[in-house]
């Protein structure tokens, strides 16, 4: 017993040794980005190759875990008036930035005031949308002043590096939009837009001993066929996307981890609501029964999404899985001619080149629309065009989605709510609105999930976007990389991130 | 050759660069979508839209526009800054000039080396298997998009054999050997293409002057097969072959532009690129000045070799 007892000692011993000193330090990762990172202006970018890099530049106050639960970072505690007006956040003493200056509750304020500054520009500002006044009462205290309560401050100020801290040094001299200096474990050394961009460890990082590596060597690859034979030939080492069509073959591969998470993040049908066809709720009830979700996320994503009628996919302590639909195409007909177009009419559909899997997702979905009379032209646009289309709304319906949303609140209220930023659809419901209003009042869980779960059904009933499916987060990257692992907000964060080589 | 031969051609390259900066210049507002847009992605509201719009100078009337992007260049050499990275111009084609030069003329080598012994060796005996095999060959060269041929070798020589690298560029800083080995699969893409269009324009130009009067003669005269067309052939065929060269650089600088995106290759082709897809203006305004100075210079260069080929050319 005695023998048994050491044994199992020892056992621990090496155990706790090999976790406690497993982690190598050193090392450059070679990682392979899909998408060039356009401004890495954390303010005014909203393109979520630029998050990627600023995630390992930049800290917030509070920040998602691998869960997506909202926990300390640059701020260590913080509290809410009972009024909820007052939001005060208390700061780690400890901070500095990368060029060495400590960090102080100012730089916060700095930070905050640039953002809802309008000179600024910022695409991001709804972030934090009532907020009145930010101040430092002294050196390691925030205050947030609202208008009006809203509960999803806390998950906006999580929720990407569009709202890191910055510090003033870099936007006075210009370099923001190449070389923002932050908290982060790294800072960008060189960024060739359309090419590279290079990190290195930040040397006053406040989290002793992180992070573990000494570089990051981001290069920009396109086309996804080079990135994936990169990836298998060992020229890179970690890869932000693999074609899905070559999945198995890249799990099959010796030396090769492929890490996939779902993503809080779905892609859509967006309705023009003021086509003379699509504004009738009956029209776009028969579009709803006349797609079929499961073709259309194999088409667009080789089977890796999951198809979904409402927006939160069901890995989510929010999911609602509301699924009123069913592929019914004789349904669909029937709809369209009480709706008065027995022999259907004409639309166009835009999809974008940016984002091949858009394109695919409209030539099935012409198909399918096509057997209940609806005859859809397919608009392809290159992304400057189709985001000015978009933006104006000269467009009858388009494909694209959401990405990084983690509150309920981020999957409706700038979406949906009536006159909101990003309501390009043009829909408008007062009972929406109002229960969107009052979600961002309501403290806790529960009562907040009952509020959630009316939008979600009166969104999906009434339709203005049709959902299609909530696609995989998907990392591929050389066994030796360890410390890393996919996640649903797509955050790609390299702070703990070795190689075991 | 006279100086003011060359002084004029100067001339004549200044004004046709004047007129390129002014039509790109009123053609890219035309485009549809905006660097503002752009930047800001899906997250664009209007004010945020006027308010970056403003930032970049871009709701000044056209005018005005041009004219401080023009003082720039002439009167401090500034490209100006881009409107997406906010990096200056000219450090960008500084850094990039280089790597898009070095590419192109490893591709051209290529191309030569491609074109010319298969172009003499099919023109000397027309219609013999090896001229049917040589036209096969280029036929085959000249069908294959360069994207595809670009991938296919990558796949055959970084995926199936590791012996070269998939995509990316050294600096010579990290040895010659690493340097040479990223540039041999962009080169070889590039210069395949080329070098298949040219071997048919020199089969062609080579059996021009074989069918010559003074080549029949040299023979009759009794001269050995080499001699005749080291001497009379090949000199005579030079002229035709380097206007080949020189109009073949249009087409293999803009399959540069194609395999720089595949390799990822940091050279003027990508930026090129970028910068249209983004609505980049100033960036695009010099990829085109920097574009149609090099064709220009090209087409200078090739009406001056003439001189040198052909002595009895004389410009006035």
């Amino acid at each position: 017993m005695k023998r048994l007892i050491l044994i199992l000692g020892l056992l621990a011993t090496l155990a706790a040794l090999s976790l406690g000193f497993a982690q190598k330090s050193g090392g450059t990762l070679i990682a392979a980005w899909a998408q060039d990172p356009v401004s890495l202006d954390p303010q005014i970018t909203s393109a979520y190759s630029s998050f990627q890099v600023l995630e390992n530049v930049l800290d917030t106050l509070v920040t998602l875990d691998q869960q997506d639960k909202i926990v300390p970072s640059l701020a260590t505690s913080w509290d809410v008036s009972s009024d909820g007006l007052t939001w005060t956040f208390h700061l780690r003493h400890d901070v500095k930035f990368s060029n060495g200056r400590p960090m102080t509750a100012q730089d916060v304020v700095y930070t905050y005031d640039r953002m809802l500054d309008p000179k600024t520009g910022s695409g991001n500002a709804y972030l934090l949308a009532g907020v009145k006044k930010v101040t430092a009462p002294d050196d390691y205290t925030v205050q947030f002043q609202l208008g009006a309560p809203n509960v999803a401050l806390l998950g906006h100020l999580a929720v990407n590096k569009s709202v890191g801290i910055i510090a003033k040094e870099s936007v006075q001299d210009g370099s923001i939009k190449t070389q923002p200096i932050g908290t982060g474990p790294f800072m960008i050394t060189d960024f060739e837009p359309g090419t590279k961009v290079v990190l290195k460890k930040n040397p006053y990082y406040w989290q002793k001993g992180l992070p573990y590596l000494n570089e990051v060597d981001i290069r920009i690859i396109k086309d996804e066929s080079v990135r994936q034979t990169a990836l298998l030939s060992g020229d890179i080492d970690w890869a932000i996307s693999v074609p899905p069509q070559s999945l198995d073959q890249l799990k099959n591969a010796s030396g090769v981890v492929v890490d996939k998470t779902t993503a809080g993040a779905y892609w859509y049908i967006g309705v023009n609501l003021k086509n003379p066809y699509l504004k009738d709720p009956k029209v776009r009830e028969a579009i709803n029964y006349a797609i079929n979700r499961k073709d259309i996320t194999a088409a667009m994503t080789f089977g890796t999404g999951d198809p979904t009628q409402d927006p939160i996919p069901s890995s989510s302590a929010w999911a609602f899985n509301y699924a009123p639909y069913s592929y019914d195409p004789a349904k669909a007909k029937q709809l369209l001619s009480e709706a008065g177009y027995p022999d259907g009419f004409r639309m166009q559909i835009m999809p974008t080149t940016q984002y091949p899997e858009s394109v695919r997702g409209a030539q099935v979905i012409q198909q399918e629309l096509a057997q209940v009379g609806i005859k859809v032209t397919i608009k392809n646009l290159e992304w400057a065009q189709w985001l000015q289309e978009e933006g104006k709304g000269n467009y009858d319906t388009y494909v694209c989605s959401w990405n990084g949303l983690v509150d309920p609140d981020d999957y409706f209220y700038a979406q949906q709510k009536t006159g909101e930023v990003f309501n390009f659809t043009g829909y408008s419901n007062p009972k929406v609105d109002q229960l969107l209003t009052e979600g961002r009042k309501t403290q806790g869980f529960d009562a907040r999930k009952a509020i959630y779960k009316q939008v979600n059904k009166m969104v999906v009933d009434d339709a203005p976007y049709i959902y299609m499916y909530n696609p995989a987060n998907i990392n591929a990257y050389r066994s030796y990389v360890k410390g890393y692992a996919a996640r649903p907000d797509q955050a790609v964060n390299f702070t703990k991130t070795w190689l075991d080589k | 050759m006279s100086l003011r031969y060359l002084l004029q051609r100067l001339g004549t390259l200044l004004l046709v660069l004047f007129g390129v900066s002014v039509l790109t210049f009123s053609i890219m507002p035309l485009v549809p979508g905006s660097p503002a847009r752009v930047t800001l992605g899906v997250q664009a509201t209007d004010a945020s839209v006027a308010a970056l719009e403003h930032q970049m100078g871009l709701d000044r009337p056209l005018p005005v526009q041009y004219w401080s992007w023009l003082s720039g260049i002439v009167l401090h050499g500034d490209f100006g800054t881009s409107l997406i990275s906010g990096k200056p111009i000219t450090e960008q084609v500084a850094r990039r000039l280089p790597a898009t030069l070095v590419l192109a003329l490893a591709a051209l080598l290529i191309g030569l080396l491609i074109a010319l012994p298969s172009g003499i060796v099919s023109a000397l005996k027309p219609g013999s298997a090896r001229d049917l095999g040589v036209s096969v060959m280029s036929q085959i060269g000249v069908s294959i998009p360069d994207f595809w041929l670009g991938i296919l070798l990558i796949l055959v020589f970084a995926q199936a054999l590791h012996w070269l690298p998939s995509n990316g560029y050294a600096p010579l800083s990290q040895g010659l050997g690493d340097y040479l080995k990223h540039i041999i699969l962009p080169a070889l893409t590039a210069g395949v293409i080329s070098g298949s269009i040219m071997a048919r324009f020199v089969r062609s130009a080579m059996l021009e002057v074989l069918g010559n009067d003074y080549v029949r003669t040299a023979r009759a005269k009794g001269l050995g097969a080499r001699r005749v067309i080291a001497k009379h052939v090949l000199r005579n065929a030079a002229i035709t072959v380097v206007t080949i060269i020189g109009l073949q650089m249009a087409t293999l600088l803009s399959s540069i532009v194609v395999v720089e995106i595949i390799f990822s290759w940091p050279g003027l082709g990508s930026m090129a690129l970028n910068a249209t897809l983004q609505r980049d203006y100033p960036v695009l305004q010099a990829s085109v000045l920097l574009f149609a100075t090099s064709f220009a210079v090209i087409n200078l260069l090739t009406d001056l070799s003439y001189v040198l080929l052909d002595p009895s050319l004389e410009y006035a």
